[in-house]
């Protein structure tokens, strides 16, 4: 009964809830509050972002810079780069705002992102915020204050921002730009049910106190923002979202530095679930994030994994039966293109589906550029996510899962 | 009820009826690609009827009246393609699938029968091949003859292909099978009345043709037809 084509109707079902529970939500109470946040916080507390950095020559000045533009009292600011043992000129370039007053710059042996996160919270010891921001990521200049307003709610722990990929310039990066704008939508909509399971190293913020009560970054599989939200989870500390918090990050731009980046998240997301969080999958404790997204995550990165490889077969078997069945008879009429008739034209029910699906998520993406309002164009960007995006995907969700059957790792860079 | 509840039940019913309107439109555009499979049928079905009855109406000397274009119609190859994907998309249980089947081989009779009468009379030559396939698994190289088939009907003009599904419940069929002797070894042609069981490969389902087949026909590279 439960052969391909079932499951396939049933993972189809399941996307097709889900996208929809996701609209109503947004459409909902909760999440419709969220998007009328302001910047009107009345407080500034002190706030310490700390920039980790491992060979990032090209773009810490750009970073520093951004920080450095941040519409904040401050006195109430301090930034802290850490460079994580860099072998390239990180050093040399971190050196130049060696004695701007607001900037700390840390040097130590390369340990780890997490280890240069760690050591910069420590230096940061009287701050009352700690923010996280990659050496490859850019902030717009009112992201602080937008971000802060999210604190006034003492129940809030951590906030996460609105991110898009830097001036995006070829299909590959026009595809995660279009993706990352889907995913702002994402994350303001799960935010409203607490269900975020990741604080991305680009611009995150968490109260201090949340490293005193659950303790400091861990390795985390190679994905520690994403270890410490579900120890945040776990530990039941509410997670933020700000939509009007904007930064931007690099986006790989060749799809072998994608499918090594991808892998490295997802087979840190299934390792973390499978060894270290087995228990918040389907526990009711954990709300919609116990009971709906951790497990529609696990079961969506297999499933999608699984087709594509039955896909991949299918396809190769008919190419094969085509062969058998079309040998001996001359390529002329084999290549010759059939008159098009409406008749044969393969509407399926799952291809509408299918359909509906797509036109749901290009619907998300254009809510994300709204409430984000991120700058940039998404037509080009949707369409290289409609081009590509289903066919580079399953690659890392494959190699993702062989990895962590097989227990592989690999090296960030 | 708290509001995720309630928006999980928003969710559901928004999901149900999606999927029902989708469900709905896929069965509604088979449902059209089988009336139009009927319409055609229907269509041609007359169209053999009024060939039968001018052949009586004149007996033995409708020949000026019949032009060659009408008798070698393309009209039951386009007819068996758009069956035989209508077939691939309900499942060959179908009933209405099984029905028009079972319409469509009493039209390829009727219409072999009568080009076997004007063949005779009015020295048409055409070149008929009764073929007879199976789909349920019983036949391992139908596809490739079938392949076979519909390459030489678009390429030689001259052939007139009839195609059955051996396992067809329809009495005008049985009797086809016993009056040709056919066994259930598939697939099986009777190609200008001869018999010729398996499908090995186009060079040696040719040689099965007559020789001026190939002499005299212009081979097509393109058609009307799927």
């Amino acid at each position: 009964m439960w052969g391909p084509n079932t499951i396939t109707y049933v993972s189809f079902f399941i996307a097709l809830y889900f996208e929809s529970f996701l609209l109503v939500t947004f459409l909902s109470e909760p999440a419709r509050k969220r998007r009328l946040t302001e910047r009107n916080s009345n407080t500034a507390p002190s706030v310490a972002i700390i920039v980790p950095c491992f060979n990032e020559e090209n773009t810490i000045a750009s970073t520093t810079e951004s920080l450095l533009k941040l519409e904040y009292p401050k006195e109430n600011l301090s930034i802290i780069l850490v460079d994580d043992g860099s072998t390239d000129n990180t050093a040399n370039v971190m050196a130049r705002y060696a004695r701007h007053p607001r900037i700390s710059i840390h040097t130590k042996e390369n340990g780890g992102k997490h280890t240069a996160l760690n050591a910069g919270i420590r230096i940061a010891k009287d701050a009352d915020i700690i923010g996280c921001l990659d050496a490859d990521s850019f902030v717009e200049p009112d992201a602080l204050g937008f971000a802060i307003t999210a604190f006034d709610r003492p129940e809030v722990m951590a906030t996460t921002s609105a991110m898009s990929v830097h001036a995006p310039k070829n299909l590959i990066q026009h595809m995660q730009y279009a993706e990352y704008i889907f995913g702002i939508t994402m994350r303001h909509i799960l935010s409203s049910m607490n269900s975020l399971y990741v604080t991305p190293g680009p611009f995150s913020l968490y109260r201090m106190e949340v490293f005193k009560k659950i303790g400091y970054f861990s390795h985390g599989y190679q994905t520690e923002d994403m270890e410490m939200a579900l120890r945040m989870q776990k530990a039941h500390m509410l997670i933020e979202n700000s939509p009007r918090v904007r930064v931007y990050t690099k986006a790989p731009s060749t799809i072998t530095a994608l499918i090594k980046q991808r892998m490295r998240w997802t087979s840190g997301f299934l390792r973390n679930m499978l060894f270290e969080y087995r228990g918040l999958i389907g526990n009711p404790r954990y709300g919609v994030l116990g009971i709906g997204v951790l497990p529609l995550s696990i079961f969506s990165i297999i499933t999608v994994a699984g087709l594509f490889l039955f896909s991949v077969f299918q396809i190769i078997s008919n190419m094969i039966h085509m062969f058998i069945v079309s040998r001996g008879i001359p390529l002329s009429y084999i290549l010759t293109p059939h008159t098009f008739d409406w008749f044969y034209f393969p509407i399926t029910t799952l291809l509408l589906v299918g359909i509906v699906l797509m036109s749901m998520t290009i619907i998300f993406m254009i809510i994300g550029k709204q409430i984000s309002r991120t700058p940039g164009k998404l037509t080009k960007s949707t369409a290289s996510y409609i081009l590509l995006y289903w066919i580079i995907s399953p690659i890392w969700l494959v190699r993702a899962i062989a990895d962590t059957i097989t227990n592989t790792h690999h090296t960030w860079r | 009820m708290n509001t995720i509840t309630r928006n999980a039940i928003i969710a559901l019913g928004i999901t149900l009826l999606i999927v029902g309107t989708i469900v709905y439109t896929v069965h509604y555009i088979n449902q059209q690609r089988l009336s139009e499979i009927n319409t055609m049928q229907t269509q041609l079905s007359t169209d053999t009827l009024s060939l039968e009855t001018q052949f009586a109406l004149l007996e033995n000397a409708p020949c000026q009246d019949i032009s060659s274009d009408t008798v070698f119609s393309h009209g039951l190859s386009t007819l068996g393609d758009k069956l035989a994907f209508a077939e691939g998309r309900l499942g060959s249980r179908d009933q209405q699938v099984i029905e028009l089947k079972k319409e469509y081989a009493l039209l390829e009779i009727r219409d072999y029968l009568l080009i076997q009468k004007l063949s005779t009379t009015c020295h048409i030559t055409p070149v008929t091949v009764l073929y007879f396939y199976s789909n349920t698994g019983d036949c391992s190289s139908c596809d490739r003859a079938g392949y076979a088939l519909s390459y030489m009907r678009k390429t030689y003009p001259r052939i007139r292909v009839y195609s059955f599904d051996y396992h067809l419940d329809l009495g005008a069929l049985k009797t086809l099978i016993e009056v040709k002797k056919i066994k259930p070894t598939l697939p099986a042609f009777v190609i200008q009345r001869k018999r010729f069981y398996g499908f090995t490969s186009l060079a040696r389902l040719e040689k099965e043709f007559p020789k001026d087949l190939f002499a005299t026909s212009t081979a097509t590279s393109t058609g009307s037809q799927k």
